[in-house]
């Protein structure tokens, strides 16, 4: 067997994912070539780099620094419960505004219909006289 | 408390339920964060990030996968774009310092590691060396490998976290390991540690 074919299974090899003939010829190579172990040893040793680094110990202060960016961000309060508590607030809003209105409304409608809604109609009603639709039309042409 | 139970807690904004979600998860997130960004620091602000963005959108959760898998995705996005945008700006600090004769950073790295003994040498680039060979992979590979080799995952489930076929796990894990034994037989024959 080649150097070339045993290096590029040797990653395999390490994780027993290889049929146990290829294991054996890789074996019976291993045994007579000092090159192919040499290069085993770098690539396991770069490997077990993975389980000696993996589940590191987190920051006894993690709770701590998560609860204070969740307490200095209002934004973080969770998406469905901004729902709950904005939505009876903006339509009890609406309503207090929608009365609010109605009685402004309400309150023009009685004292400002006489001095001045009849001024604005009337000349409307002027314009209108004074250059009738058709003449304007006739304009264009 | 099962799941619904403590995502409706989430949902209504309990702080007892978040604080189980995250004693429950967090070596889980923090561990899949490291795996792709290898620090420590960046590891837990990305963990921090994941546990917030599930706290604000715990309305959103469908119920139809476990929780940890929610989890394992939004940490995996979220670690790949940290890597990115690090990238990114690695790139135009690099632009910077040609043009403006900056202090180069492999000199402040190489500076510090003449303090150390001989046997942490070693152990560092050994590390630098794997943690490049992982950064070179691509995305999806990088994500399979991460989840079964730091993880342990079974293929399966991180075919459902993935949200590809059981053959493709296969496929990204299969040619991530060979990519990487690549990148280690180059550096062994240069003897670039
Ligand atoms: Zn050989």
């Amino acid at each position: 067997m080649k150097h070339e074919s045993i290096h590029k299974d040797l990653i395999f090899y390490l994780d027993n994912e290889l049929p146990e003939e290829k294991r054996t010829a890789i074996e019976n190579h291993l045994e007579g070539c000092a090159d192919c172990r040499s290069f085993l040893v770098f690539i396991k040793e770069e490997m077990q780099i993975i389980e000696k680094e993996k589940n590191p110990e987190a920051s006894p202060y993690f709770f701590a620094r998560l609860y204070a960016r969740l307490d200095e961000r209002p934004e973080f309060m969770p998406q469905g419960l901004w729902i709950r508590l904005a939505q009876p607030a903006f339509f009890s809003m609406l309503l207090i505004a929608g009365i609010y209105g109605g009685l402004r409304l309400g309150s023009n409608a009685s004292s400002g219909i006489i001095n001045q809604e009849p001024a604005s109609t009337i000349q409307l009603m002027n314009d209108f006289e004074a250059e009738p639709i058709e003449s304007f039309l006739l304009d264009e042409l | 408390m099962d799941e619904s139970e403590l995502i409706k807690g989430i949902q209504q904004g309990d702080r007892k339920a978040f604080r189980l979600l995250v004693e429950t998860y967090q070596r889980m997130v923090v561990n899949t964060c490291f795996g792709i960004v290898h620090s420590m620091a960046d590891a837990e602000d990305l963990a921090q990030d994941v546990f917030l963005e599930i706290f604000r959108t715990a309305g959103n959760f469908r119920g139809d996968s476990k929780i940890s898998t929610w989890l394992y995705r939004i940490a995996t996005n979220r670690s790949l774009n940290f890597v990115r945008n690090k990238k990114r700006k690695g790139f135009f600090q690099s632009l910077e310092e040609t043009f403006t004769g900056g202090k180069n950073r492999n000199s402040e790295i190489s500076e510090n590691r003449s303090d150390q003994p001989d046997h942490n040498i070693t152990d560092s680039q050994r590390k630098d060396l794997l943690h490049r060979a992982i950064d070179q992979l691509p995305e999806k590979q990088r994500i399979a490998f991460t989840l079964n080799k730091y993880e342990d995952l079974p293929y399966q489930q991180i075919a459902e976290i993935m949200e590809i076929s059981l053959a493709s796990v296969e496929s990204l894990i299969h040619r991530a390991k060979k990519n990487l034994q690549e990148q280690l037989l180059d550096c062994y024959k240069k003897k670039c540690v």
